[in-house]
């Protein structure tokens, strides 16, 4: 009898906790969805914000491609980076004790605050560098942001790899770099590109890092790297914070989470379509 | 007349001695075949002999000598591309047939499409592949049966021009027919190439090899021609092993 | 040319590499030498036992206790209601839910972990604290619960995934042998699973409290941003959103704007050791 309850608690334990995450996930998305998608026209999309405060009137234009531009830069940037740390770690490293700490190093700066990597960005190339409150920054600073998120990725899809068809590259005579270019990466470009995608979508979802670093409340679309820029989160945070226009908050929010939406959709169906193919 | 001459050679993994104090000479031209139980070693002294040992992590003591040069004084790449080797399982890359032919001729500079295209219906026809492929080299070579795969992976060794082939047991993850399309080949490709094939399989031993060695616990114990191995084969220990004591 | 081809490349990926492992370095340093100018005027142990942050007043009080109180707290909060959700999201993961639509609801779950934080915030402000005002007729409806039960959505796929990943392969390894044996699947997740997963949890936990205390946007738009001693239902300030809101007034320069980096010197050391912690929790689970 005490068995029978106590199986019965656990079972309403986890399916109640299962409907709850499915619950807020749902009502996250259904609930921008639903206040914002009236406020959405193409006026909307494609002009500049107005009135007093900005943003009372107009669109979001110039932070649609402010973000855009951000994670473009920060995917550029942290992709380098995550790529050769990811090869030299698994194909060039020889000792298993640089390994270990270069993997304590990744894991600290996955780990590190988004807001502590804006006051580095700013500190250093804001103020020092003199880069000022830039695309270039703000973009470097999300990059710097992600590259250990590409890394831990490309790593894993790399360590993943049969070792014995690399061996058999390797029997043929030909160099590791040729085996890299022409075997791994081609191979490895699937997960590569979920990573990058997934990533840039933190990017573009991050408010507090460019905030000190490039993003402003009000700058036309950027027409250089040293050109301020505006982004959607911070927009939406500006909005709805200092309660200019709730409906344009709405709205904000819904592009923002649309765009992000699909990009997600993409990596996991990339991911899913990968599995397939190796089953 | 030797291709390859092992001399005083051990090999180990950490510190596990695998292979104690080897001797040994293989002929130009010929099949050579390697016996014994597993764990004797014989996969090992294998992937001694174009330096793909390194990439499993095991080091070695003593020469080899190709064409008399310690093929230690050879970079790894130049000893690999004149050996090759086929592994047990087969592994062919994830790509087309035509590019897993074409892979390793285009790292050694070949660009002319025309000369790429002989050289992967070349070693198709070699490998008795192309009847069963012509039509569909382009397609995944990951969708071949599995001889045919092992059989392209003994083709795209061959891209490379290699003097000498390896095989490790390739045959063991194999039915009769396809073993037979495997052995047929390998009779054919020893005018031209030196043969050293790994088996666990006697009568394939006898069926194909000039000249056998047998193996047990990381020594040679005894190497001569093949008929006279399996008939009459002057240690204890051979005789036991052929005739079935050791499995 | 082919093999100077790789040896650029090698040399190449060697550069980049460094590169990448010095940037924690730069970072550390960098922080640490804008902050140090500020614990030279107020010693270390000052800023973080003292309690009151006016940034305003003369002479000037630039204290942390109660903003390091609070981010813990807030932390603490959203792990005590996102853990048993996780957890037990994740056994019914492992444990019933088929191919198929555990890959829709892995997907969904994905998709929450990308969701901005800035929405989380916003949604928050005109959710969450409209109905704290509303029902239980707080004066605000700013406060530590309100970021607690945010920050515990956020943290949810960041527990499940990691709990799932244990469970799934525990589930896996031991429901055969035990099916067989006639033993219903809820036995075999409550007695073997749920107990074995255990290091699995204590990484999941630490992972998702290192990503709470760093949690910028979302916290700062639902807590009110009062730098007073925390209470469950009152008003708080975090240091990642004291940092937000008071960088832009610093001057740069000035002891506040230094004031600033010191706190975030101290969040990132306590960041860093959580995150060795969970280097090492998460390598004897692969082991």
């Amino acid at each position: 009898m005490m068995k029978r309850i106590q199986s019965a608690l656990f079972a309403l334990w986890i399916s109640v906790s299962c409907v709850l995450t499915i619950a807020a996930g749902l009502f996250i998305i259904l609930y921008i969805f639903i206040k914002g998608f009236k406020t959405i026209t193409w006026e909307f999309l494609l002009s500049n914000p107005g009135g007093i405060p900005i943003g009372v009137e107009g669109g979001i234009f110039p932070a649609i491609i402010g973000s855009l531009l951000l994670m473009l830069i920060s995917i550029v940037f942290a992709f380098i980076l995550a790529l050769a740390t990811a090869v030299y770690i698994v194909f060039y490293c020889e000792s298993q004790r640089l390994e270990n700490t270069a993997h304590v190093i990744i894991q600290c700066m996955a780990g590190i605050p988004s807001i502590v990597l804006g006051l580095f960005g700013y500190t250093v190339m804001v103020v020092s560098l003199n880069m000022g409150r830039s695309l270039l920054s703000a973009g470097l600073t999300l990059g710097i942001m992600i590259f250990p998120f590409i890394q831990v990725r490309i790593e894993k899809a790399f360590r993943e790899f049969s070792k014995s068809v690399l061996n058999a590259s390797y029997s043929l005579g030909v160099s590791k770099v040729y085996t890299i270019f022409r075997l791994i990466l081609p191979q490895c470009r699937r997960d590569i590109v979920s990573s990058i995608t997934l990533a840039g979508g933190f990017a573009m979802g991050a408010a507090a890092p460019i905030m000190l670093t490039g993003a402003v409340i009000f700058a036309p679309a950027p027409k250089a790297l040293s050109s301020p820029v505006m982004a959607l989160p911070l927009h939406l945070y500006i909005l709805s914070n200092e309660s200019i226009s709730m409906e344009k908050s709405y709205a904000t929010a819904l592009v923002l989470i649309a765009i992000l939406i699909t990009i997600n959709i993409f990596a996991i169906t990339l991911t899913l379509w990968r599995k397939e193919v190796k089953r | 007349m030797n291709v390859l001459e092992l001399k005083d050679f051990n090999a180990y993994y950490g510190n596990k001695k695998i292979i104690n104090n080897l001797n040994m000479a293989i002929k130009r031209n010929k099949i050579t075949a390697i016996i014994g139980p597993s764990g004797c070693g014989k996969s090992t002294l294998l992937l001694s002999l174009n330096r793909m040992l390194e990439e499993v992590e095991g080091r070695t003591e003593g020469q080899i000598l190709f064409n008399g040069k310690n093929i230690y004084s050879i970079s790894k790449e130049e000893i690999r591309r004149r050996i090759g080797i086929v592994f047990q399982k087969p592994t062919p890359f994830p790509f087309s047939i035509y590019k897993n032919l074409t892979y390793a001729p285009i790292y050694y500079g070949v660009r002319d499409k025309k000369r790429l295209d002989e050289i992967a219906k070349g070693k198709l026809i070699i490998s008795g592949l192309y009847e069963e492929v012509k039509d569909e080299i382009h397609a995944s070579a990951l969708k071949l049966s599995g001889g045919q795969q092992q059989r392209l992976c003994i083709a795209r060794a061959l891209t490379v021009e290699p003097e000498v082939l390896l095989l490790d047991e390739p045959c063991s993850a194999l039915d009769i027919k396809n073993t037979a399309n495997i052995e047929k080949m390998l009779l054919n490709l020893a005018k031209d190439y030196t043969i050293v094939i790994v088996t666990h399989n006697l009568s394939q031993a006898k069926r194909i090899s000039d000249y056998t060695a047998f193996m047990l616990d990381g020594e040679l114990i005894e190497y001569d021609e093949t008929h006279r191995i399996f008939s009459f084969p002057k240690d204890k220990r051979t005789k036991e092993y052929i005739e079935g004591i050791y499995g | 040319m082919r093999i100077g081809f790789d040896k650029a490349f090698i040399i190449l990926i060697k550069v980049l590499t460094l590169f990448s492992l010095l940037l924690l370095s730069f970072i550390i340093i960098f922080v640490f030498k804008e902050g140090y100018i500020f614990f030279k005027e107020v010693p270390i142990l000052k800023f973080i036992t003292g309690t009151t942050w006016n940034p305003l007043s003369d002479p000037r009080n630039l204290s942390i206790f109660n903003i390091i109180l609070a981010t813990l707290y807030v932390s603490l909060v959203a792990i005590i209601i996102a853990l048993p959700i996780g957890v037990g999201s994740a056994l019914l993961l492992s444990g019933y839910v088929k191919e198929r639509p555990r890959l829709i609801i892995r997907g969904l779950i994905d998709i929450i972990a990308g969701i901005p934080s800035v929405i989380f915030g916003f949604i928050g402000l005109m959710v969450l604290v409209k109905f704290f005002e509303k029902f239980f007729d707080f004066p605000s409806g700013e406060s530590v619960l309100a970021g607690g039960i945010l920050l515990a959505v956020m943290v949810l796929p960041y527990i499940i995934s990691t709990c799932d990943e244990t469970m799934d392969k525990l589930y896996r390894k031991h429901s055969p042998a035990a099916q067989a044996m006639g033993i219903s699947k809820i036995y075999i997740l409550r007695t073997i699973v749920l107990p074995q997963s255990l290091r699995g949890i204590v990484a999941a936990t630490v992972l998702a409290f290192g990503r709470a205390m760093g949690e910028t946007m979302a916290v700062m738009m639902v807590i009110g941003n009062a730098p007073i001693m925390p209470r469950l239902l009152g008003k708080c300030q975090t240091i990642p959103s004291l940092i937000a809101l008071e960088m832009g007034m610093a001057e740069v320069g000035s002891l506040h704007y230094h004031a600033l980096f010191a706190a975030g010197f101290v969040l990132m050391v306590i960041l860093l050791m959580i995150n060795v912690a969970l280097y090492y929790v998460k390598r004897s689970l692969n082991r």
